[in-house]
C-alpha cells in the first residue's frame, strides 16, 4: 500500500469535532506547559542530589528545597502531560498510534517506571527532610528512572515520524514482532535538547527562587542570593550549550527541510539570543532580572515548541499528510462545553496561584477570606454542574 | 487497521483490566476523601475541636501519596494500555469526545494545584479560606468523575448517538445517571473505609473512635446506596446487555457472587468498627480495601462483558472492526470492504507473504487472521488466561477444517461474538488454524 494512502485510510473516519487548526494550537500550547515541567523535575531532582552529595548548608538547603518542589512539579508534569497526549491524538492519530503500539510494552512500562520514580523522589524528599543518612540512591535512582522515561519518550515520538518503516519494523523478516518490546529509532541531538534545556530551565527557576523568597523576613539573604547566584550561572551556562547542541541537531535534519531557513525556527532562535542577553545582564543582580529571565524563556519555550510542530509538519508533509485536511464533523455543542469550562477553570486556578502566592511570601499565618476569586471559585463550580443537568434533562425529555 | 500488540500468555485485554481495576481504588478515594474531610474540618472549627485536624491532615498525606502518585498515574496507564491494545477504539472515544476529556483535563489541574495547596497551607490561611479550598477539591474532583462515567457508559450503551452521532446524546446516555449515582455512592463507602484506617493509627484514641464511628456511618450509607442503585443500573441497561447478564457462559454464576459477598463483607466491617472502634486496626483495614477491590474487579468484569460482542456498543466489535459504520457521521463499515478484499489485504501490517492466500502458508495466514480478529478477548496459547482459542476449539469440537468453517460462518449466533470478516479463502485459512489449536 502506498504509504500516504495508508496514513489516510488509518485517520478516524468520525472525524474532528472543531478545526484541527484549534487542535494544533492548544497542542503547541500545552506541549510547552508539560515541558516546562518535565524540565524541573530533571533539573530539579538532579539538584536534589547534587545538593545532598556536596557539602555545606547552602548546598543542604538547596537540595532540600528542590526535594520538596520537585514532588509538586511531579504531579503537574503528568497533569499536564494529559492535555498534549489528548491533542496528539486527535490529528495525528495514524502516526502516534501505530509509534505507541510497535514499541507498546515499553509505553505500557513507563507508566510503572513513573510510578517507581515519583515514589523513590517522595521517599528521598521524606527522609532528606528528617536528615537520614545514605538515601542519595533514593534520589539517583528517580533520576535514572526519569531519564528512562524521556529515552522511551522520545524514541517513540521519533519513530512516529518514520512510517515507511513501520512496515519492516513490525513484520521485517519473516517472523511478525508483536512483542512491543523495541525501541525503534533514536537521535541523541534531538533527545539532549530536552535534557540539557532542563538545566537551562531549573537555573531560571532558582533565580525566581531568589527573588520571590527575598520578601520573607525569615529567610537568609545571603542564601537567597547564592542561589540566585548558582541559578543565573546555571542558566547561562547551559543555554550556551542548548545552543552548541541546537547546531548539531539542526545539522542532523534531512537537508532538504532546510530548516534554518524555517521561519517559526528562526523566531524561536531570535527568542533564545535575546534570553540569552538578558542571562549574561542578569550575572550581576539575578533576582533583578528573574522575571524578565522567565518571561522570555517561556516565550522561548514556546517558540521552540512551536517550531517543533512546525518540523514535524516537514516530516509528516513527506507523505502529504496535512492536519489541515482532517475530516470535520463540527461539534459546537462540545466545543463550547470546553471553551467555558476552559474560561471557568482559568479563574480558579488564579485563585489558587493567588493564595499560594500570597502565603509563601509571609512567615505568618495570612487571612485571606475576602479574596473576591474564593466564592466565585465555588459558584462557577456549581453553575457548571447546574448547566450540565440543563443539558441532559433537555437531552432526556 | 493497526498493528496488533501481542502479550503472551496473559493477552493484552488483561493488562488494561488489572491497570484499570487498581486505579479504581485511588481514583474513588480522589474524588470522595474531600468530602469527609471537608465536613471533619469544618466540625473542628465549629466546634471548636482543633484535635480533630491531626486527622485531617494524615488523611491528607495518604491520599496526596496514593491518589497523586498511584492514582493519577494508573489513570495514565488505562489509557497508554488502551492505547496499545486497542487504538481504533481510543481513537474513535477520543474523536468523539475529546472536548469532554479536555474538560475533564481542566478539573484535573484545579485538583491537583487545590490539593498541594490545601495541604501546604494547614495552618498558614483563615479557616475560611482553607475549608474553600477543600471544597474546591471536592466539588472538582467529582465533576472529572461525573464527565469520564459518561464516556464509560457511553461505551456500554450508546443510546441515540447510534442515529444522531451528537457528542451530548452519547454522554447522557441511558445508563449514564444510575451509573453516576452508583459511583457518587461507592466513592462515600471507599472514603470510609480509608478513613478507618488512617484514624486507627491515631494515638488520640478519643480523636480515633469519632472519627472511625463516623466514617462507618458514611460507609454503610455509601454501601447501601451503591447497592441500590445497582439494581437501578441493571434495570436501566439495554436489552442485549441484560441478556448477556443472564448468560452463564459468559458471566460464570460464582461473579455476581463474588461482588455481592465483597459487598457484604464490607458491610458487616462497617458495622463492626462502629460497635467497637478499637478493632479498627491496620491489618484488618487493609484486608477489608483488598475485599473490595476483588469485588470491584469482579462488578467491573461483568460490565466489560455484558458490553459484547462490542468496545463501543452498537458501533465497533472488540476486534475494532466497525460493522455497519454511522451515516450521522459519514462513516461507512469496514465489513463489507473486508468481505471483498480480505482482512490480510485490508490490515497494512500484515507480512507481504501472508497477503495472498492462494500462495500462502494456510496456518500461518490462519494464525495472522487470528491474531487481528480473535486475539482482543482471546489468548492464542493453550496455558492463555483469557478465554484461550484452544479450550474454545475444543469445546465447540472443531476437529474439522469443515466444521470450523460452518462453525466460523454462524459465529455471530451466539450474542457475544462479532460476525466473521474476511474472505471465504480466509475463512478457511482461519480453520485450518483454528483445527490446528485442537490437537495442541
Amino acid at each position: 500500500m502506498d504509504i500516504s494512502q495508508m496514513l489516510k485510510s488509518l485517520q478516524d473516519p468520525m472525524g474532528v469535532p472543531f478545526y484541527p487548526f484549534v487542535f494544533q494550537v492548544l497542542l503547541v500550547l500545552t506541549f510547552a506547559l508539560h515541558i516546562i515541567f518535565v524540565n524541573l523535575v530533571i533539573g530539579g531532582v538532579f539538584m536534589s542530589v547534587y545538593g545532598y552529595f556536596k557539602k555545606g548548608n547552602y548546598y543542604r538547603a538547596l537540595s532540600k528545597a528542590f526535594a520538596k518542589a520537585s514532588t509538586i512539579n511531579f504531579s503537574l508534569l503528568i497533569v499536564l502531560g494529559v492535555a498534549p497526549l489528548l491533542f496528539m491524538q486527535v490529528i495525528y492519530d495514524p502516526f502516534w498510534y501505530t509509534a505507541n503500539v510497535l514499541s507498546a510494552a515499553w509505553m505500557v512500562g513507563i507508566v510503572f517506571v513513573l510510578m517507581a520514580a515519583f515514589s523513590f523522589a517522595y521517599v528521598f524528599y521524606m527522609k532528606l527532610y528528617k536528615d537520614r543518612k545514605h538515601i542519595g540512591v533514593w534520589g539517583v535512582a528517580a533520576f535514572l528512572l526519569i531519564l528512562l522515561v524521556g529515552v522511551t519518550m522520545h524514541a517513540v515520538s521519533y519513530q512516529a515520524l518514520f512510517p515507511e518503516q513501520w512496515v519492516n519494523w513490525y513484520v521485517g523478516g519473516s517472523k511478525a514482532d508483536l512483542s512491543g518490546t523495541i525501541l525503534h529509532a533514536f537521535q541523541l541531538p534531538r533527545f539532549l535538547h530536552f535534557i540539557v534545556a532542563s538545566f537551562a530551565i531549573t537555573g531560571i527557576f532558582m533565580m525566581l527562587y531568589a527573588w520571590y523568597f527575598k520578601e520573607r523576613d525569615d529567610m537568609d539573604k545571603s542564601y537567597l542570593a547564592w542561589v540566585g547566584k548558582t541559578g543565573a550561572k546555571m542558566a547561562v551556562t547551559f543555554t550556551v550549550l542548548q545552543m552548541v547542541v541546537g547546531v548539531w541537531w539542526l545539522l542532523s535534519l534531512p537537508s532538504g527541510f532546510q530548516f534554518y531557513r524555517n521561519p517559526v525556527f528562526l523566531t524561536a532562535g531570535v527568542l533564545v539570543v535575546l534570553l540569552l542577553l538578558v542571562l549574561i545582564e542578569a550575572q550581576s543582580n539575578p533576582q533583578k532580572y528573574a522575571l524578565p529571565a522567565a518571561g522570555l524563556a517561556l516565550i522561548g519555550v514556546l517558540g521552540m515548541t512551536s517550531a517543533r510542530e512546525a518540523l514535524r509538519m516537514l516530516y509528516v508533509g513527506r507523505y502529504n499528510y496535512s492536519v489541515y485536511t482532517y475530516k470535520l464533523n463540527l461539534s459546537y455543542g462540545s466545543t463550547a462545553l470546553f471553551a467555558v469550562t476552559f474560561l471557568m477553570g482559568i479563574v480558579i486556578v488564579s485563585y489558587l496561584l493567588s493564595v499560594v502566592f500570597k502565603m509563601g511570601r509571609s512567615s505568618k499565618p495570612l487571612d485571606l477570606s475576602s479574596l473576591r476569586l474564593r466564592t466565585w471559585s465555588v459558584y462557577l463550580m456549581i453553575a457548571w454542574i447546574l448547566i450540565m443537568i440543563g443539558i441532559g434533562v433537555a437531552i432526556a425529555s | 487497521m493497526y498493528p496488533v500488540w501481542q502479550v503472551p500468555v496473559m493477552g493484552s485485554a488483561l493488562v488494561i483490566a488489572f491497570i484499570a481495576s487498581f486505579h479504581i481504588l485511588p481514583s474513588h478515594l480522589a474524588t470522595s476523601a474531600f468530602w469527609f474531610n471537608v465536613y471533619v474540618e469544618n466540625k473542628a472549627y465549629k466546634e471548636n475541636r482543633p484535635e480533630l485536624l491531626e486527622f485531617i491532615k494524615k488523611y491528607v498525606l495518604v491520599l496526596l501519596i496514593f491518589s497523586f502518585i498511584f492514582g493519577s498515574l494508573s489513570g495514565v496507564g488505562i489509557w497508554y494500555a488502551l492505547t496499545v491494545a486497542a487504538p481504533k477504539g481510543i481513537s474513535a472515544l477520543i474523536h468523539n469526545y475529546v472536548w469532554g476529556w479536555a474538560a475533564e483535563w481542566v478539573f484535573f489541574i484545579i485538583e491537583v494545584l487545590a490539593i498541594y495547596v490545601y495541604y501546604y497551607t494547614f495552618g498558614r490561611v483563615d479557616n475560611k479560606t482553607h475549608l474553600t479550598i477543600g471544597l474546591i477539591y471536592a466539588i472538582g474532583s467529582w465533576i472529572s468523575m461525573a464527565i469520564i462515567t459518561g464516556i464509560m457508559s457511553f461505551m456500554l450503551s450508546p443510546g441515540k448517538w447510534l442515529t444522531t452521532g451528537a457528542f451530548f446524546d452519547g454522554f447522557f446516555n441511558p445508563t449514564y445517571l444510575p451509573q453516576l449515582l452508583m459511583r457518587t455512592s461507592f466513592m462515600f463507602a471507599v472514603a470510609g473505609l480509608y478513613a478507618i484506617v488512617v484514624a486507627g493509627t491515631l494515638k488520640r484514641k478519643e480523636v480515633a473512635s469519632f472519627i472511625i464511628r463516623r466514617a462507618s456511618v458514611w460507609g454503610m450509607l455509601g454501601a447501601v446506596l451503591t447497592a441500590l442503585f445497582f439494581r437501578v443500573y441493571l434495570w436501566s441497561l439495554p436489552a442485549p446487555a441484560r441478556e448477556l447478564y443472564g448468560m452463564s457462559i459468559l458471566i460464570p454464576k460464582i461473579v455476581p457472587v463474588i461482588v455481592v459477598a465483597a459487598f457484604a463483607a464490607l458491610l458487616a466491617w462497617f458495622m463492626v468498627v462502629w460497635l467497637r472502634p478499637r478493632w479498627a486496626k491496620a491489618v484488618p483495614g487493609v484486608l477489608a480495601i483488598l475485599i473490595l477491590l476483588v469485588g470491584v474487579f469482579s462488578a467491573e468484569s461483568i460490565r466489560e462483558r455484558i458490553r459484547k460482542p462490542y468496545v463501543i456498543g452498537g458501533y465497533m466489535y472488540s476486534n475494532q472492526i466497525v460493522p455497519a459504520g454511522l451515516p450521522a457521521k459519514g462513516i461507512q463499515g469496514d465489513l463489507a470492504t473486508i468481505d471483498s478484499v480480505g482482512i490480510l489485504h485490508y490490515s497494512p501490517f500484515v507480512p507481504a507473504g501472508l497477503r495472498t492466500i492462494d500462495t500462502a502458508d494456510l496456518l500461518k495466514a490462519g494464525g495472522e487472521i487470528a491474531q487481528i480478529e480473535c486475539s482482543a478477548c482471546h489468548t492464542l496459547e493453550p496455558n492463555g488466561w483469557l478465554r484461550p482459542l484452544p479450550t474454545m476449539v475444543r469445546m465447540a469440537g472443531l476437529s474439522s477444517v469443515d466444521n470450523a468453517q460452518a462453525f466460523i460462518g454462524f459465529l455471530d449466533a451466539f450474542p457475544f461474538m462479532p460476525r466473521f470478516a474476511g474472505t471465504a479463502a480466509e475463512k478457511k485459512a482461519l480453520a485450518a488454524y483454528l483445527v490446528s489449536l485442537y490437537r495442541k
